[in-house]
């Protein structure tokens, strides 16, 4: 105790140790030592330390109001797993687990080939200025709000003077309220994340593209091969890591279909088609007051996505190499 | 690249190329423009305006004095700057810091810290306790409750980890020994070559904290408090024509009231998207760089 005092108090420790006289063997001394030189580092770290240890970790602490019944005169009582039996005899939750699970599949499907195809047409684009217009453009949505985006798209969709039923307008085809139709609102968050992060998305296929040997290029251009040939058989093959890598850290992000994106393109038209375990707990949550059941599906969800993303941490690292950290 | 010898096949395949990717700038940028259009054109035109219109018809600068002029958009931007710029500047600091400790390889505990955080990543308990634990902090209804989200990312966390590493160890150690105790080394030395870092951090913290809606919807009763995305969400999504024009425009179908509600929303969801607009040159040059030497996703 003395000796960090000392240590705290001192003004120069870095390589000099003041204490070395009255240094003491075995391992008690060697963490004295440790601490005498590191802890300096300690103390800078120590603001986000705290963060984490309060924002991150006290809120895992909190989920065992999942286990318990909340009192209004505190203390609460340890109720056990009822809430999650309440939660898995609701058919409420299991229609919003599909829909997660329906949304996050469509999103895999539609949208991950996007930002591939982009990367290969944007890699073909020869002039340096030309490229460099076409990407500004489309990084330009990532770097919006779902507030932002839901407000161009509510506008976009109008029935009205929507841009998109005016063009439908224009071939003849009736006006459709996609943002009130239950069978377009999955589109619509589909083509919306498309929209937003499409263009984002394929920077990271770019980057991969990039690093390709050239020289595999000038041989297959020796063996006269065209644009086509050329992509399908150096740059797809060039970037399989990449696409794996990022499949398979989405397929681990499965039970996050976006809590933003859904809360904000969503009406009490289309709620039930594009309710989600995320807006679900907000719901019964933060509105309605159910703080335990809320606490429980959210736990649930957590603890099944923590499986999920770790899983696909350790077969990407095994597959690729790469992983979510 | 072999200019010389393309074929007309080859040129019809690049027009192609060109083309479609040309047809997705038009799709990105048309809504934005014509969102534009919409809040410049004359309120009268307004009404029979096709969405695909990207010019004004007739110009009128109406909307925007509106909606400038009005007490709670302007509580929102003042109310957005503060919160960001509190919360980018506290997260680069924080970040910093502790990304220096922990880009040190002889650090002890190192790999504990490393597994504090990571575990925050892959484990998130959700909104409820969330909620809770900024109850019992006392910090509902404040600013703090906002500002403090997020404000150590863990992903930036360790990009900024990743860029320290890169610093190499013979000038560090040459410092030591030249007497410079850490925070020396770390003001003197590692922040300036950091610079670069530093500054793609800094619009990850600004995008991330300007952008954010979520915790300051359901954190912040006080309208007073709310940040523009709050108020365009009111406005925009909720459909509240009350929040920007007032009950007695609105219901008297004066004054601002008379305004098309469609131009309006226009100009909110524009006004909302100016500041990101304005340093979108400085988030190209710094996004992209980071985003491709640090973790996958920013």
């Amino acid at each position: 105790m003395t000796d960090r005092r000392q240590a705290l108090t001192s003004p120069k420790i870095g390589n000099v140790p003041i204490n070395a006289i009255r240094r003491k063997p075995g391992r008690v001394s060697a963490f004295a030592d440790g601490w005498r030189r590191w802890w300096p580092y300690y103390v800078m770290m120590a603001p986000g330390i705290l963060f984490f240890l309060v924002f991150h970790y006290l809120p895992i602490w909190e989920t065992r109001i999942a286990f318990e019944q909340v009192r209004i005169v505190p203390p609460n009582v340890w109720v056990g797993l009822k809430h999650f039996q309440v939660l898995f005899s609701s058919s409420v939750f299991w229609q919003v687990l599909a829909n997660t699970l329906i949304i996050s599949t469509m999103k895999m499907v539609f949208f991950l080939p996007v930002p591939i195809v982009v990367a290969l047409l944007l890699n073909e684009v020869r002039g340096g200025s030309l490229r460099k217009f076409i990407q500004s453009a489309i990084y330009l949505p990532h770097f919006l709000s779902w507030v932002v985006i839901a407000g161009i798209f509510i506008a976009a969709l109008s029935p009205t003077d929507g841009a998109v039923n005016n063009l439908l307008g224009m071939a003849g085809i009736a006006p459709r309220s996609f943002m009130t139709d239950t069978g377009a609102i999955r589109w619509v968050l589909v083509f919306t994340e498309i929209w937003r992060s499409a263009g984002w998305d394929s920077l990271l296929y770019l980057a991969a593209i990039i690093a390709i040997d050239q020289q595999l290029y000038d041989a297959a251009e020796v063996d006269g091969a065209n644009r086509w040939q050329k992509i399908w058989h150096v740059t797809l093959p060039g970037i399989v890591p990449t696409i794996a890598t990022l499949f398979i850290l989405n397929a681990g992000m499965f039970l996050n279909a976006d809590l933003n994106q859904v809360i904000n393109l969503s009406n009490d038209v289309v709620r039930s088609k594009i309710d989600i375990v995320d807006t679900y707990v907000y719901r019964i949550g933060l509105q309605t007051g159910e703080y335990s059941l809320a606490t429980a599906a959210g736990l649930f969800k957590a603890v099944l996505g923590t499986m999920m993303i770790v899983v696909a941490h350790f077969i990407s690292k095994r597959l690729t190499g790469k992983g979510v950290w | 690249m072999a200019l010389s010898r393309k074929t007309p096949i080859e040129r019809i395949e690049y027009a192609i190329i060109v083309s479609t990717l040309l047809l997705l700038v038009v799709v990105t940028v048309q809504p934005i423009l014509n969102l534009l259009a919409v809040s410049l054109s004359a309120p009268g035109k307004v009404p029979g305006m096709s969405g695909l219109a990207i010019l004004p018809d007739g110009l009128s600068f109406e909307v925007w004095s509106v909606l400038l002029q009005h007490p709670n958009v302007q509580r929102g931007i003042i109310n957005s700057i503060f919160i960001t710029g509190v919360s980018t500047l506290i997260g680069v600091v924080g970040t910093a810091l502790m990304a220096w400790g922990l880009s040190r390889p002889n650090l002890p505990g190192r790999k504990a810290l490393f597994i504090l955080v990571l575990v925050t990543i892959v484990f998130e308990p959700g909104i409820i306790p969330d909620y809770f634990v900024n109850k019992r902090l006392g910090l509902l209804d404040s600013y703090w409750s906002v500002i403090l989200y997020k404000a150590v990312n863990a992903w930036y966390l360790i990009i900024l980890i990743r860029f320290f590493e890169e610093i190499p160890n013979e000038l560090l150690e040459a410092a030591e020994l030249d007497g410079a105790n850490p925070f020396q080394i770390f003001w003197h030395l590692v922040l300036p070559l950091a610079k670069p870092a530093l500054a793609t951090i800094s619009l990850f913290y600004l995008v991330f904290h300007w952008n954010e809606f979520f915790r300051a919807m359901i954190y912040l009763n006080d309208q007073g408090k709310w940040p523009l995305q709050v108020v365009l969400r009111q406005f925009v999504i909720d459909g509240d024509k009350v929040a920007i024009v007032g009950a007695d425009s609105a219901n008297n179908n004066t004054g601002a009231g008379q305004l098309n509600l469609r131009a309006l929303k226009a100009g909110m969801i524009l006004l909302t998207i100016a500041p990101i607009l304005a340093i979108y040159p400085l988030i190209l040059k710094f996004f992209t760089k980071g985003t491709m030497s640090g973790a996958l996703k920013g």
